[in-house]
């Protein structure tokens, strides 16, 4: 324990994941939809400091820019056009009784989980291995170049099937008036 | 080999590819709509061609070496039952286009979007098959969900498509969640991402009980997928509330894909824990034939049925993992061949079955079955086909599904001294005679009933088919009694694909 | 650091989703649990790939396949709620009761 604590990098690894911790059970709780989002921004942001830690400086980049700075916007255009509630609502969640029964089902599996977890890697030592975009860049465009196209034809698909189910259809707005 | 990538072995992938950017070209040109389905139709017979020039590699003569191509680092692997999967795929993409032309010009949907989405769907599908790394198998299947996702809710005005849509999406990305966790902990235990690395990390050796819980949030990823039970509750809702060509993709190609997906990852992947994967699907096997079947048999909607009737075929494709826990040698290859040969039967009954749900609904303007009793008196061609669709479904010979049913007997059987086997042979035949009383109910009603009385019959013999839906139609029962009369004409396609059980 | 201070977190973040996902009734929060459940994959992944060393970054690129996947799906899903919205005026999970289990 005092190697451990001896150690800057687990000092911030802490403070993180205390922060994490905590933002991430206000974004499953929060009866506030704008502030769950932001919650959620709070625990992609520690996710990006952790990444920091491993060295894996582009996937920080990568978590900042799309997750924090893509997403989160999406989120929040997502939430103000469909005119959601902005303040506190009691409706958002299920009854009580569901509740019990979702944490006791949570906890098992974190317990599950956190278990097999320990079995298998104890006290391993684990320490950042810096990996540059040219790096990452060789082999994304080498050996995962199949994927790398596939998965823009993925986000095509989402971007014209998002925009033909998103828009109000010209038809409709006559039926308006 | 002076190219940089084997183009041969990627050839269908690639003109697929370029067939889904030119649907999306030819909907923006100033020509009539169905334009763009036919550059559909006509690139997915296209795709077909290499698919055949690769599969008869050895006897071309410009074709340079054979076997099994292995690209990207193994992780791309084009082999027989990689090509015999992509066929199907690409078959029954044919059958889905031809079935949504007449659906989506009869209204106001936007039409090159929805070919383009489902081909989009299509190739996630065909990537899938020739997938043996965990990221390229993620990624194919996103690729065939996401599509999916939208087109459910095509009918953009009707609240039960947009239901349909919202269920279907969150089960969606709640098993990817599930199933991406269960990635990462086999990426952790293997360090490996590809099938033949993370089969090759297994042998043999104690794996912690980590990769045992990875093995299974996997499987449950697939199993909602496959829709399983108990991972089924978004199929019958989906089904009902999607456009029925929809419906008929989502229960046959993506449904298929998830299979394929099931196969490989299990057969290549985890193919030394058997011992985990065999039990767990033994269960799900056998809850999914039996619930499925049991609520079938109360259903009033012919869509709502034919959810839960897909829901137990899948529990039939399912059994053959279950004993493959139990043997070893050409019986480990006879539960591959009987899984893929059922997928191939299934393929086009359930299509023709879709196909002739959407014809009814275009006459009586209803799915419930009792709108459809004595439809045999104005419409007896429509009403052949129900007999010949629902039949084969139930397995009655000379109708396709009698072979598949057999593979899937002859498969459970092999694992026969075990009393697991002989338990789920059990389960299954009792479940294929319960099947059949409510395929049987639909073939009553249409023939046997009598009119209902509020739907003067004068009215009702109105509209003929849409020419695509008709070929449609007419493929998918020449494919059902040609099979059911040869089953060697598609079982020859299944037996193909057994060596992929056995490489390993 | 030892590997398994990251994936205890990643374990935690990847239930709390869970519980989110089973108590939330509004789609858009559902979502965000299943976001916060992705958070949880990327951190098992990157750990791995650092506690591996492994020489072609499989799980940083894995990683980053993910977030790509998840930004496509979470555009999808917001479309999917503007559309139902605009029929139902709601966002409710369980208020789509339109067709029986």
């Amino acid at each position: 324990m005092g190697d451990w604590l001896s150690e800057v990098a687990n000092w911030w690894f802490a403070a993180v994941a205390l922060a994490m911790g905590y933002a991430a059970y206000r974004v499953v709780t929060s009866a506030n939809v704008v502030h769950a989002v932001l919650a959620l921004v709070a625990t992609l942001g520690g996710s990006a400091v952790l990444f920091l830690l491993l060295g894996a400086e582009f996937v920080v980049w990568t978590v900042v820019l799309v997750y924090i700075g893509a997403v989160i916007v999406l989120f929040l255009f997502g939430i103000m056009i469909t005119r959601a509630p902005l303040g506190y609502e009691a409706e958002l969640d299920h009854p009580p009784k569901t509740k019990a029964l979702a944490a006791i089902v949570a906890g098992a599996m974190f317990l599950l989980i956190g278990w097999t977890l320990v079995d298998a890697f104890g006290t391993e030592e684990v320490t950042a291995s810096v990996t540059t975009v040219g790096d990452i860049g060789l082999q994304l465009f080498g050996r995962f170049v199949l994927p790398f196209e596939v998965v823009s034809l993925v986000l095509l698909a989402a971007l014209i099937g998002g925009i033909v189910l998103a828009r109000q259809d010209p038809v409709d707005i006559e039926d308006q008036r | 080999m002076s190219a940089l990538f084997d183009y041969h072995a990627l050839a269908p992938e690639l003109i697929l590819a370029f067939t889904v950017m030119a649907v999306l070209a030819v909907d923006l040109m100033p020509v009539p709509k169905y334009y763009a389905a036919v550059t559909g139709l006509v690139g997915l017979f296209a795709s077909i061609i290499p698919l055949l020039t690769l599969a008869l590699c050895s006897e071309l003569s410009f074709c340079s070496d054979n076997g099994a191509r292995l690209l990207f680092g193994d992780s791309y692997v084009v082999d027989t039952f990689s090509l015999v999967l992509k066929g199907l795929f690409l078959v029954s993409a044919f059958i889905s286009l031809l079935l949504a032309v007449g659906y989506v010009e009869s209204d106001r949907y936007y039409q090159g979007e929805y070919y383009f989405l489902l081909l989009a769907s299509v190739f996630g599908a065909v990537v899938m098959a020739s997938s043996r790394d965990l990221i390229s198998i993620f990624v194919g299947l996103e690729l065939v969900s996401g599509p999916a996702f939208l087109l459910a809710g095509w009918r953009k005005g009707d609240a039960r498509s947009n239901e349909a849509a919202l269920k279907f999406f969150i089960v969606g990305v709640l098993s990817a969640a599930i199933l991406l966790f269960g990635m990462s902990l086999i990426y952790g235990v293997t360090g490996e991402l590809t099938f033949s690395g993370i089969r090759a990390a297994t042998v043999g050796g104690e794996l912690p009980a980590v990769f045992t819980l990875g093995v299974l949030f996997v499987l449950m990823g697939f199993a909602f997928k496959v829709s399983a039970v108990p991972f089924h509750f978004w199929t019958p809702d989906t089904y009902e509330g999607a456009p029925t060509p929809v419906t008929a993709y989502l229960s046959v190609g993506s449904k298929a894909a998830g299979f394929v997906g099931l196969l490989v990852i299990c057969y290549s992947a985890f193919a030394n824990m058997r011992d985990i994967w065999g039990p767990a699907l033994w269960i799900i096997a056998v809850a999914s034939m039996t619930l499925g079947n049991l609520i079938a048999v109360r259903q009033t909607n012919v869509i709502r049925l034919l959810g839960y009737s897909s829901i137990a075929q899948g529990g039939f494709m399912l059994a053959p993992f279950a004993v493959a826990s139990m043997v070893e040698g050409v019986e480990l290859e006879g539960a591959l061949f009987a899984t893929v040969t059922y997928l191939l039967f299934y393929a086009f009954m359930n299509l023709g079955a879709f196909g002739v749900v959407m014809a009814g609904m275009s006459k009586v303007k209803s799915a419930e079955l009792s709108s459809w009793s004595g439809m045999a008196q104005y419409a007896p061609g429509l009403s052949m086909l129900v007999v010949i669709f629902f039949f084969a479904l139930a397995g009655v010979p000379p109708l396709a599904g009698w072979f598949a049913k057999l593979v899937m007997f002859q498969a459970i059987i092999s694992g026969a001294p075990n009393v697991w086997a002989v338990l789920l042979g059990v389960i299954a035949a009792v479940n294929a005679v319960v099947a059949f009383f409510y395929y049987a109910k639909v073939v009553k009603t249409v023939w046997m009933d009598s009119v209902p009385v509020e739907i003067p019959a004068a009215e009702l013999g109105g509209s003929g088919l849409n020419p695509a839906l008709a070929l449609a139609l007419g493929i998918t029962a020449i494919a059902t009694i040609v099979t059911g009369l040869f089953p060697g004409v598609l079982s020859f396609f299944g037996e193909a694909t057994r060596t992929f059980a056995s490489g390993f | 650091m030892i590997l398994n201070q990251f994936l205890i977190l990643g374990a935690f973040l990847f239930s709390l989703g869970m519980y989110g996902v089973l108590v939330r009734r509004n789609a858009v929060l559902v979502l965000l649990s299943v976001e916060l459940m992705l958070a949880a994959v990327n951190i098992n992944l990157v750990a791995f790939d650092a506690y591996l060393r492994d020489a072609i970054a499989g799980g940083q690129i894995f990683a980053l396949f993910v977030i790509t996947v998840a930004a496509a799906e979470v555009g999808i899903g917001l479309a999917i709620v503007l559309l139902i919205f605009r029929n139902r005026q709601s966002a409710n999970v369980d208020e789509m009761d339109l067709m029986k289990l």
